[in-house]
């Protein structure tokens, strides 16, 4: 398992469109990636889950990725959190 | 609900580790059995979630996927349609794996491979004694009869020139040719041989032979030449009757040495040279070397598993450890000891362990089937449950009883306890191969063997039913708290009522790339007529915004729902929104959830179209929208 530690900068944290992505962008990776905050996880590929963790910007999230190649795969997670979120 | 063999096939492949890592694919009744590269490769865990794919698991170096009979086939065909491979036969796809294999796994192999074929003649000739003796014994004179003399004679015919069965069998696993096989076979059962049966009786060995020492008399081959008390060559006058396992080795050195004749030989005089030849090596090998010590050798063997099962413990032992030479794919070896059992004329002794064992998974599968609630496992437990109680325990041992454990092991323990009962009450068989309910056919004490069904099948069930709890499929924190929040609170259809007035679209229409595209799931957009938005049916608030233009809600069947009132409105910071609920509130139906202002929205500069998106609209195959156009709040607008 990989995580990473990612400060939000979006101005209105996870909501439903950069979930969706998030989702799309976890599915075609085929890895399992679990988001927490505080003492919430919830699976990336479930967005009623990921939605109603309530994550705003400025709020810090721990990013883990499992699977095959998940070195790969944290690093593409990553970026597309700095670029979405 | 139909399975869509297609996109069943398609789901397969993708987590397969691309089309160079699949080396063959097959099936059997019940599963797609794949060998592949690199077992690595694959994603078990995304297959075994795979909709039609009821289980998955790894044996003798095959993937197997558990789909169901009727429907693997179509997968199939689907697949290779998919990958663009030609269909291999399961012996291709058994090959290739083997090839996989350490070599004492492949010899274990081949001993299942040679019996297992043979298993028509001797659950016929099984089932026909069984039947012949019941009759026999109901009904005295009935043993007197010609009918009686005439069924006997037949009932017992693959057994008394079981090795000719065996030979067969065994030359066409080890590559040689059959009817030279077939030659070796019936030369170790000749006329002109002492019956093998009659070996330990000296009026037979008199009468036959014409003397009156009561030794059997010996052939040598090679005068009287002796190394200390051992005659070289020398071949005692008698056949073996009752002997499996010279019989195999026998033929394996035939088809050896058939095989590297062919190599030598010049294609020319080949039919001169090699089958005679290898006839003459296997015979004289066979009576003077393997003949006299594999025969001795099986006797042990039998004596000891013989003892084994009638001694109690050992049974209970053997009891246990049975289902787990199921899983390993090496339980066929137990046939060799049960044909040994019966080609020496005596009764199937391991069979009630065999039942036990079998009947026990069948209890802990039943045990799962009923108690647990996903639908998905009922549908896999049920079934496998039955076929279990007929002998064939795979799908139950593999698609359920194993993949959970505890079951798996209370079948163990339950095993243990039939098994043991067996012992003490010495039951036995006519047949082997046949276990279970059609075990009855062939048992000779139909009282004591339901007991035995009821004490493996019931110690099996009961402490399933006490140790196994189903358990939801990797619960995330956040389901098991939406898990609490729904306790008792929504069972029903999965239906989606209009919760907004106005007009309805194909969420592909929204003015949104994002909810267009399906990511979010599938649905419904609506043009709204009035700023109200009402509960789409009875369901727990799983999520809210601060800005108030979302809301999601879980209902029956774990539906769930988003409600995104208008596009790009998260940017309006919550102005213009009101919310009713918040997130664990039950809803009812037609409760209200938000208030918004249209105006505002369109103010603002952005479409006040709502997405209603079935979130996880994947799980529901039988998703449709039923209606489009002009709604009124609660018209039924989705079913899934």
């Amino acid at each position: 398992m990989k995580s990473f530690d990612y400060v939000i900068t979006d101005e209105v944290g996870i909501h439903a469109r950069p979930a969706g992505l998030l989702a799309r962008a976890v599915k075609a990776l085929g890895a399992t990636v679990t988001i927490t905050k505080g003492d919430k996880s919830a699976d990336a590929t479930r967005l009623m889950a990921l939605m109603g963790m309530g994550i705003k910007k400025g709020d810090t999230i721990t990013v883990s990725v499992e699977g095959d190649n998940e070195d790969a795969a944290a690093e593409e997670i990553e970026k597309f959190f700095k670029e979405n979120l | 609900m139909a399975l869509d063999y297609r996109k069943c096939a398609e789901e397969i492949y993708s987590h397969l580790g691309g089309r160079e890592n699949i080396v063959q694919a097959a099936h059997c009744a019940t599963r797609l059995r794949l060998v592949l590269a690199d077992n690595s490769k694959i994603d078990k865990k995304a297959l075994e979630n795979v909709d039609g794919v009821k289980g998955l698991f790894e044996s003798n170096g095959q993937v197997q996927l558990i789909i169901g009979t009727g429907t693997v086939n179509k997968v199939y065909d689907e697949f290779l349609a998919v990958t663009g491979m030609s269909a291999a036969t399961k012996d291709d796809v058994k090959n290739a794996a083997a090839a996989q294999q350490p070599a004492w796994k492949r010899a274990l192999k081949s001993v299942g491979d040679v019996f297992v074929p043979i298993l028509p003649a001797i659950v016929a000739s099984g089932l026909m004694m069984g039947v012949v003796e019941a009759l026999g014994k109901a009904i005295p004179s009935f043993a007197s009869t010609d009918w009686y003399a005439f069924l006997d004679m037949i009932a017992n015919t693959a057994f008394a020139f079981l090795p000719v069965i065996v030979a067969v069998s065994a030359a066409r696993v080890f590559g040689g040719n059959i009817f030279l096989g077939a030659v070796i076979g019936l030369m170790m059962v000749h006329t002109g041989l002492l019956n093998g049966w009659n070996v330990g009786s000296e009026d037979a060995i008199n009468a036959f032979f014409g003397i009156d020492t009561g030794v059997i008399p010996t052939w040598n081959l090679f005068g009287n030449f002796k190394i200390g008390s051992y005659v070289v060559g020398s071949i005692s006058r008698h056949g073996y009757q009752g002997h499996v396992i010279p019989v195999m080795i026998a033929v394996w050195l035939m088809c050896k040495i058939e095989k590297w004749l062919h190599k030598k030989v010049p294609e020319m005089i080949d039919l001169f040279v090699v089958p005679i030849t290898t006839v003459f090596l296997t015979a004289l090998a066979t009576f003077v070397v393997i003949g006299p010590i594999f025969s001795t050798l099986e006797n042990y063997v039998l004596k000891g598993a013989e003892w084994l099962v009638q001694f109690p413990p050992g049974a209970m032992v053997m009891g246990a450890l049975y289902p787990i030479t199921v899983v390993m794919g090496l339980h066929h070896m137990y046939n060799v000891i049960e044909a040994g059992m019966l080609s020496a004329g005596n009764l199937n002794t391991w069979m009630p362990i065999a039942t036990a064992a079998n009947f026990a998974q069948f209890g802990a599968c039943l045990a799962v089937g009923i108690k647990c609630r996903q639908a998905k496992l009922k549908t896999v437990a049920i079934p496998s449950a039955l076929s279990a109680s007929l002998g064939i325990t795979e799908p139950a041992i593999f698609g359920v009883n194993f993949r959970f454990m505890k079951p798996f092991v209370c079948g163990m323990i339950g095993a243990a306890c039939g098994a043991m009962f067996g012992a003490i009450t010495k039951i036995g068989a006519t047949a082997y191969g046949v276990t279970g309910i059609p075990g009855y056919l062939t048992i000779n004490n139909a009282g004591i063997y339901t007991v035995l069904l009821l004490i493996a099948g019931g110690v099996a069930f009961i402490l399933t039913w006490i140790v196994w709890k189903e358990e939801a499929p990797e619960p995330t924190v956040e389901e098991i708290q939406k898990q609490e929040a729904l306790e008792g609170a929504v069972e029903g259809e999965s239906k989606i009522y209009a919760p907004i007035k106005g007009n309805a679209i194909s969420h592909e229409e929204i003015p949104d790339d994002t909810f267009a595209s399906g990511v979010l799931g599938a649905g419904i957009g609506i043009e709204p007529e009035e700023g109200m938005v009402y509960a789409p049916y009875d369901g727990v608030i799983s999520s809210t915004t601060e800005t108030m233009h979302a809301v999601g809600i879980t209902g029956a069947n774990d539906m769930e729902l988003l409600i995104h009132v208008g596009v790009d409105t998260v940017n309006m910071k919550g102005d213009g929104f009101e919310l009713f609920v918040k997130e664990g509130d039950k809803v009812k139906k037609g409760q209200k959830l938000i208030k918004f202002d249209i105006d505002k929205i369109k103010k603002a500069g952005y479409s006040p179209t709502t997405a209603v998106l079935l979130t996880n609209s994947d799980d529901f195959a039988d998703f449709k929208v039923v209606k489009t156009g002009k709604v009124a709040v609660g018209d039924l607008v989705v079913e899934a």
